[in-house]
C-alpha cells in the first residue's frame, strides 16, 4: 500500500496526497482541500482516536476526508453525502485513486442531499458511531431577509461580494431557510440543523465539527449545549481569512448590537496577525479591507468534538 | 397562551437573543406586532428589555420551562 503520511505532505497542506504521487481531482465546484479549513479538521480527526469507528461525513466535498479517515485514521467505514449531487461522484473517485486500497469501505449517499433529510442517509446516520461535518456558517449575501436586515444597520454588502464562485454553497447557506433555528442569529443555523437531526436520529453518535470561529468560541459552544451536547475542542488552527468570503455578516451583527449596552457581549474575533497577538473586531477587520482589499487578515479555525449529555 | 408563532431563542444569550429580534423584527408590519419572542429561562430579561430600547414595545418576552 503507498504510504499516506501528513508528515510528507508539503507544508500548509495536510490533504493526503499518496506517497506515489497521486493527487485529487478539484474541479471549481468542488471545495479546495488545500484550504487550511481542511488541514486544521484533518488534524483533529487525527486526534479523535477514530480507528474502528463507523463515520459519515456531511458535506463530502472532494472526499478528501474519507480517504484520510480510511487510510490515516483507521476508520471501520465511511459514509456520506453532499448539497452537491456532483461532489459525491467526484468523492467516489477521488477516494477510488487516493486510497484505492480501502474503496471498499466507503458507502457514498449519492444525490443531492441536504444535510441527513434523505431516507438513505437516516437509515447510514442511524449505524454511526461518528458524524463529522464542515458547513456554512456565513449567510448567503443574496438571501433576501438578510439583505434587509444589512440595510437596517446600513452595512453595505462589499463590491463583488454578491457574484456566486462556482463552489458558493461550500461557503454560504441560505439563511432565511433555516430561521426556525435560535443560533441562526449569528450564521450558526446550518450547524444547529445538523446537530438537532442527529440528537433525533443518531442519539448516541458522537460529532466532529470544523468551525471558524469568527463568531467567537464561546457562542459556539453554547450551540452545542443548548442542544444536548458536551463539547470539547480537539484543535485549533490560525488561518488567513479566504479573500473571496464576505465578512460584511459579522460586521452587521456588530453593527446591531451598537449602543444597547451589549456589544460587549459579543465581538468577533479576526486577528491583523499570524501570531493572533492583535485582535480585531469585524468592523475594524472590515475597515482594514475598505482601505486595502489586500490587507491579509487571520482568523482561529477549531475542531469540536462533541458527545451527547443524555448518553 | 399560544405562543405557536414565537420566536423561539431558547439557548441563547442576551446578545443573540438580541439580534435574533431585531431580525425578526425587519421588514415585519405593524399589525404583526408585538412579536412574542420565547426567551431562555436564563436569559438575562432585565438586560434584554433596556437595550431592546424603542423595539422594547414591539415584542412580548415569554419564559417557560423546557
Ligand atoms: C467548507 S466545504 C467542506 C468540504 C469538506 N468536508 C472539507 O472539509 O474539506 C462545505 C461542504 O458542505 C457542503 N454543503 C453546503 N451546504 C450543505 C447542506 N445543506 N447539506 C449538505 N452539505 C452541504 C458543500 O457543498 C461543501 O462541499
Amino acid at each position: 500500500m503507498p504510504d499516506l503520511n501528513v508528515d510528507e505532505i508539503p507544508s500548509g497542506a495536510s490533504v493526503p496526497v499518496s506517497a506515489d504521487g497521486v493527487s485529487p481531482e478539484v474541479p471549481d465546484f468542488a471545495f479546495d482541500p488545500t484550504d487550511p479549513w481542511t488541514e486544521t479538521f484533518q488534524k483533529g480527526l487525527e486526534r479523535a482516536g477514530l480507528s474502528g469507528k463507523r463515520i459519515y461525513e456531511v458535506g463530502i466535498g472532494t472526499g478528501i476526508n474519507v480517504a484520510f479517515l480510511l487510510r490515516m485514521c483507521g476508520a471501520a467505514h465511511v459514509s456520506g453525502s453532499d448539497l452537491d449531487p456532483r461532489l459525491v461522484v467526484l468523492a467516489e473517485r477521488n477516494v477510488r485513486s487516493l486510497a484505492p486500497e480501502e474503496a471498499n469501505l466507503f458507502h457514498p449517499v449519492r444525490g443531492e442531499v441536504s444535510l441527513i433529510d434523505t431516507e438513505e442517509a437516516q437509515a447510514r446516520i442511524a449505524e454511526t458511531d461518528v458524524i463529522i461535518a464542515c458547513l456554512p456558517q456565513v449567510g448567503d449575501p443574496g438571501d433576501r431577509r438578510l439583505t434587509a436586515f444589512r440595510k437596517a444597520q446600513s452595512v453595505e454588502l462589499p463590491e463583488g461580494a454578491g457574484e456566486k464562485a462556482d463552489d458558493h454553497i461550500a461557503h454560504y447557506y441560505p439563511w432565511a431557510a433555516f430561521d426556525e433555528y435560535p443560533f441562526n442569529s449569528v450564521g450558526l443555523g446550518l450547524n444547529e440543523a445538523l446537530l438537532r437531526r442527529i440528537r433525533d436520529q443518531a442519539p448516541t453518535a458522537q460529532v466532529i465539527m470544523n468551525f471558524g470561529c469568527r463568531i467567537g468560541t464561546g457562542i459556539i459552544f453554547e450551540m452545542f449545549e443548548a442542544n444536548g451536547f458536551r463539547p470539547e475542542k480537539l484543535h485549533s488552527q490560525i488561518v488567513r481569512q479566504d479573500a473571496g468570503t464576505d465578512i460584511s455578516f459579522f460586521v452587521m451583527l456588530e453593527k446591531a448590537l451598537r449602543g444597547t449596552g451589549l456589544e460587549k457581549d459579543l465581538v468577533c474575533v479576526f486577528f491583523a496577525d499570524e501570531d493572533a497577538a492583535s485582535p480585531l473586531s469585524a468592523s475594524e477587520a472590515q475597515d482594514l479591507l475598505d482601505r486595502d482589499p489586500d490587507t491579509p487578515l487571520f482568523h482561529e479555525v477549531c475542531v469540536i468534538r462533541a458527545v451527547p449529555v443524555a448518553a | 397562551m399560544d405562543v405557536t408563532n414565537a420566536i423561539d431563542c431558547n439557548g441563547l444569550s442576551a446578545a443573540p437573543t438580541l439580534l435574533r429580534i431585531k431580525q425578526a423584527l425587519v421588514g415585519l408590519v405593524d399589525h404583526a406586532l408585538p412579536l412574542e419572542i420565547l426567551v431562555d429561562e436564563g436569559c438575562d430579561q432585565e438586560r434584554l428589555r433596556r437595550s431592546l430600547g424603542r423595539h422594547g414595545g414591539a415584542v412580548r418576552l415569554i419564559s417557560r420551562p423546557q
